[in-house]
């Protein structure tokens, strides 16, 4: 093995437990035992060592110091530290988690979840952060850093740039599904979650606001879409705007009358959306029925028939 | 939104490709969805059609689990609806034969010994309208087209072993399909243009009567003066 490939590692661990009193004669040491005379290979003897410096001075796996790193350069289950801001927060769909939504920094952008058990200060969108022993995960291909309590999350004022990962998107595609959390909604005050009764899962009995919105699915037969819809594009296409929806909520004594005029209206529907594209989840800024000529579309097929 | 699984697509196939499938594939592993094979390759576990609603009947009474039939250019879908499926359960209450509705479903084989029958079952079901049932066709065949195209390549060399299609009756019934269609949007646009015609002599009478009326008042509210 090339010397500075040795020294490469003695560095990296030494780097992560300086700060312990370890010095770099005992991991040299080690690694030689381990690389020279059990012909250990490198990945399993430096994590051999990791493993040992760690119980024999009693550190715990997420205090080692988690390099700061870039979003591009992550990688699923490591732990890391990042320097993010946060571009968008989601509604949680379980109690379990505090917070979700969308970070990034001038390299990318990732999913987040702060657990609920973590007991963090809330993030604030369009604030930048400094989050310490962060765990990434990766699901779907997408990759998502999780907060628990182990980790640290320090408000910072430095400015971050967001490489622009959504993208101005035009999508045609049938909206084949609603989602349940749509139509008039009464939505917590300090969490933005969906309540029921007056009541939000995390804050008890809460002041809300009252919003109109559609979440479903747009599928173009290739690809699927996880479509929102504000109360603007709801009411260009159906013309129920809030007022009316509110009107009809009042004229039933309920509210989920709402969402069963939406879902006949538009279920099955095609549509064209123009909106920024996330991953799978398409905003909506523009939305129209989609009714091409037919007897264009019939001709063009004809010829892809070569009939 | 944080999913536990990636949904899956609506496919967009036509009866005649979707009641010759005899096989499944996938389902390896829990988490693995298992896909209906069609005869063209497709893997489906949704689809999106939008056709016409033929047949609705209950299995058994008070079962609360109904038959449905739901016709394409090409064919027809067969179709169960239960109380699992309890939001298309809702709607199929509203909905009286024949009607164009949009369904979104499941798509399942059925394995009864040796046979094996497509069939879906509708997590959606939504009136719908000709316009919207047009554009399906259009997409379908296209979608279609797309298939044939990537067997003729050799693309998919176990369904060419498994059903070995035969291309040329599929392109023929896309083709159909489409004629049918073409043929429909013509009548209809005669069909406008007369009434486009009709109307415009309506209105041309309209005109004409609205004159005389304002004569007559005038005349009589002249009489009245008088």
């Amino acid at each position: 093995m090339a010397e500075d490939r040795f020294q490469a590692i003695v560095n990296e661990i030494y780097e992560r437990f300086k700060g312990y009193g370890v010095t770099k004669k005992e991991i040299e040491n080690r690694l030689k035992l381990l690389l020279f005379e059990f012909k250990v290979p490198e990945e399993e003897a430096r994590k051999t060592i990791i493993n040992g410096l760690r119980k024999s001075y009693n550190i715990a796996k997420v205090d080692l110091k988690s390099p700061i790193v870039k979003i591009s350069e992550i990688e699923p289950k490591q732990w890391v530290s990042l320097k993010c801001k946060v571009i968008q927060l989601w509604e949680p769909n379980s109690p379990t988690i505090a917070q979700t939504g969308l970070i990034g920094d001038e390299t990318g952008t990732a999913r987040f979840v702060v657990w609920s058990k973590a007991n963090k200060n809330k993030l604030e969108e369009g604030k930048s952060y400094l989050f310490e022993k962060v765990v990434v995960d990766e699901f779907m291909g997408i990759k998502s850093i999780k907060v628990t309590s182990a980790s640290d999350i320090k408000e910072i004022s430095e400015e971050i740039e967001v490489k622009e990962g959504g993208e101005e998107v035009e999508v045609i595609g049938a909206l084949v599904a609603i989602q349940q959390n749509s139509g008039l909604l009464q939505t917590c005050k300090s969490c933005g979650r969906v309540v029921k009764a007056g009541v939000c899962v995390e804050h008890g009995k809460v002041e809300v606001n009252e919003v109109l919105r559609l979440r479903g699915v747009l599928d173009d037969g290739e690809k699927t879409y996880d479509l929102t819809l504000k109360e603007e594009c709801v009411r260009s296409l159906t013309g129920i705007g809030i007022k009316e929806a509110r009107k009809l909520a009042e004229e039933h004594l309920d509210r989920s009358v709402v969402l069963l005029e939406l879902k006949k209206k538009l279920l099955g529907r095609y549509l064209r959306v123009n909106g920024e594209l996330r991953f799978r989840t398409l905003n909506a800024n523009k939305v129209e029925f989609y009714k091409p000529e037919i007897i264009k579309e019939v001709e063009k097929t004809l010829e892809e028939a070569g009939a | 939104m944080i999913r536990t699984a990636k949904r899956e697509v609506a496919r967009r196939v036509f009866s005649k490709e979707f009641n010759l499938s005899k096989f499944k594939v996938g389902g390896e592993g829990e988490k693995e969805a298992i896909y209906v094979l069609t005869p063209l390759g497709l893997r489906c576990n949704r689809l999106f059609i939008v056709g016409v609603l033929l047949e609705k009947e209950e299995v058994k009474p008070d079962s609360d689990m109904w038959r449905i039939r739901v016709s394409d250019p090409t064919g027809s879908f067969l179709g169960f609806v239960s109380k699992f499926q309890s939001e298309a359960l809702e709607s199929l209450a509203d909905l009286n034969p024949p009607e164009i509705v949009a369904i979104t479903a499941k798509a399942k084989l059925l394995e009864r010994g040796e046979r094996a029958i497509p069939l879906i079952r509708p997590e959606y079901i939504n009136a719908s309208d000709f316009e919207t049932r047009d554009y399906w066709i259009v997409e379908t065949a296209r979608a279609t087209l797309k298939r044939i195209k990537a067997i003729e390549k050799g693309e998919d060399k176990i369904v060419l072993e498994k059903y070995n299609p035969d291309l040329e009756d599929f392109r023929n019934a896309v083709i159909n399909a489409i004629n049918k269609l073409k043929e429909e949007q013509k009548v209809l646009k005669s069909e406008e243009a007369e009434k486009k015609e009709e109307k415009e002599e309506k209105e041309v009478r309209k005109d004409l009567g609205f004159e005389i009326d304002e004569e007559i008042v005038d005349l009589s509210d002249f009489d009245i003066g008088d």
